[in-house]
């Protein structure tokens, strides 16, 4: 149904990343590197500096103390965020690009993607395990074979998998997988792998809908964030949406049903403060 | 497409294949339906479906068989079975065997290859003393095209990111332009053939593994019914046959015991 090969051909073809922003992804990701090392490699990196540094002082991030170093800064907002920010700044040419193929509501990838990682960002707060500082960058990332993908579809394609959703009750993921033998989700993964980034985001990405697939918690973590940006969505669009995390993800990420309740919301207020620092850098 | 095109496809299908299709596929036959139309240069699923009702035993009716099968596999798919194996199984077998040093595995719907070239991985890794017995590794499947990727055993990108540890994709897997193909020692291994498992079977050797997983969820009862029997004939005393996750032999053949090892359910001939 579509031309797998050049469907990877793509995917391979796209604009490399920074090489700054590859490194420090590979840095925050290594257990053996400390703030010192983030802090060194971004001081190297002049725009991504200007953009921590504003990122830091932000009304978002307000605190009596004006920062002006970028150890400073990458201690107050933590390896996560810095590399969540240098990635944004990387990729947003590319989340940003019109999806038109994708139905409804898909042309604003950068939205969702920004949601989703605002939601990776709360997450500490509310789920019992550890959040992996790369959740933020997958969850940033997650749909981001949708942008190659799109490129292949057509109306008879979107047809067939909007039947096979509607009939066999199949999910975006599967449908794709039973009508065209590849997924957005590992499409994605693809991407990542293409730019190098460290293999737990290529994880993340590939196993955002089907965390189960992998043992690592970074893909339950990211699934969270995509359902939890959907929601967050509809509420800006003013629809409702019920969230349906099942179980064995929400004690993957240690997280009960009541907290649930109350980490949706906060995560849609901070949304508002948050997507203002992803939109400026 | 029309009701009679629809159900004539749904009957020829499952009167070649046993696979059971339902009013509201047409959108998966549909579009399997309408890929090889354009491949074949055929200008519509109309025309397609004509030259099959003329030609039900052609060419083109094959290629429409081997369209509506559905290939899907990785390689190390679901990972407990091939757990269970290296661990278990496959000790306790070579144990058995240990006199007659024979050992057979048939993987019974092999589409492209990855779950054969998993076990022949597993082997090699965990248990290589098994490769110096007198050993036949077979894999049938009664798609051509898939077969002939088997036997080639070439998989893109996306295909060795589905399960395979890098580990084990650079130790036994060569690159080949932007593709990456399983070594020839290993291919070499390997007995593949074309086999329908509702029609007559080719002789097969007496088996000690079958995998048959996610395959008999397609079939209608009577057909599952006929290939448990089939194997349970040729399983040696002790072997073990795995089916997928979704599927059983209770109240299909109850000659066969249900066997769990850990998150592994397979199945074995009961004694007596």
């Amino acid at each position: 149904m579509i031309d797998i090969k050049k469907l990877i051909e793509q995917a391979n073809e796209l604009s490399p990343l920074p090489a700054s922003t590859v490194r420090l992804a590979r840095l925050v990701s290594s257990p053996e590197s400390d703030l010192n090392d983030v802090a060194e490699l971004i001081e190297f990196d002049q725009g991504l500096t200007v953009k921590l540094l504003r990122a830091a002082n932000s009304s978002a991030n307000a605190s009596a103390t004006r920062i002006s170093n970028v150890k400073e800064a990458v201690g107050r907002l933590g390896t996560a965020q810095v590399m969540a920010l240098a990635m944004a700044a990387s990729t947003r040419p590319f989340l940003q690009s019109r999806i038109h193929n994708y139905g409804p509501g898909e042309p604003n990838l950068w939205r969702h993607s920004v949601a989703a990682a605002v939601a990776a960002e709360v997450a500490p707060h509310f789920c019992r395990v550890p959040v992996p500082p790369e959740t933020l960058t997958t969850a940033l990332l997650h749909d981001i074979g949708k942008l190659v993908m799109s490129r292949f579809l057509n109306p008879e394609i979107l047809n067939f998998i909007k039947s096979a959703q509607e009939v066999d009750h199949l999910g975006e993921r599967e449908a794709e997988s039973l009508l065209l033998s590849v997924d957005h989700a590992e499409l994605g993964g693809l991407i990542a792998q293409h730019w190098e980034l460290p293999e737990r985001v290529v994880q993340g990405i590939t196993h955002h809908h089907n965390p189960e697939k992998s043992e690592d918690v970074i893909c339950a973590f990211t699934y969270m964030a995509n359902q939890i940006a959907k929601r967050i969505e509809a509420g800006l669009d003013g629809r409702r949406l019920n969230l349906l995390i099942p179980d064995d993800i929400l004690e993957q990420v240690g997280l009960t049903k009541s907290s649930l309740d109350n980490y949706c919301p906060i995560a849609a207020s901070r949304f508002e403060q948050l997507r203002k620092r992803y939109d400026a850098v | 497409m029309n009701v009679p095109d629809f159900d004539f496809i749904c009957s020829f299908i499952r009167q070649e294949a046993a696979i059971v299709l339902e009013r509201g596929k047409e959108y998966l036959v549909e579009s399997r339906l309408q890929t090889l139309a354009r491949k074949e240069s055929i200008a519509s699923i109309d025309v397609l479906i004509q030259q099959v009702r003329t030609a039900p035993k052609g060419p083109l009716a094959r290629k429409v068989v081997d369209a509506m099968t559905t290939n899907e596999t990785s390689f190390f798919r679901d990972i407990h079975p091939f757990e269970t194996l290296k661990k278990t199984i496959l000790p306790e077998l070579i144990a058995k065997r240990g006199t007659d040093k024979q050992f057979n595995i048939w993987c019974g719907a092999a589409s492209t290859g990855q779950e054969i070239y998993s076990m022949l991985m597993l082997i090699n890794e965990h248990l290589p003393e098994l490769l110096t017995w007198n050993f036949k590794f077979v894999a049938t499947d009664l798609c051509q095209d898939v077969l002939a990727k088997s036997k080639l055993g070439r998989y893109n990108q996306l295909e060795v990111n589905r399960g395979l540890p890098a580990a084990m994709l650079v130790k036994y897997f060569t690159r080949t332009g932007s593709d990456w193909e399983v070594r020839e020692d290993l291919r070499r291994r390997v007995d593949f053939k074309e086999m329908n498992l509702v029609k007559d079977w080719l002789p097969l050797p007496q088996l000690d593994i079958v995998m048959l997983r996610n395959v008999l969820i397609y079939f209608d009862v009577e057909s599952k019914k006929a290939i448990l029997a089939k194997i349970r004939r040729l399983l040696r005393p002790g072997g073990y046959l795995f089916l997928g996750g979704a599927e059983t032999t209770f109240n299909v053949d109850d000659a066969f015991e249900r066997v769990m090892f850990d998150k592994t359910t397979c199945y074995r001939v009961k004694k007596g």
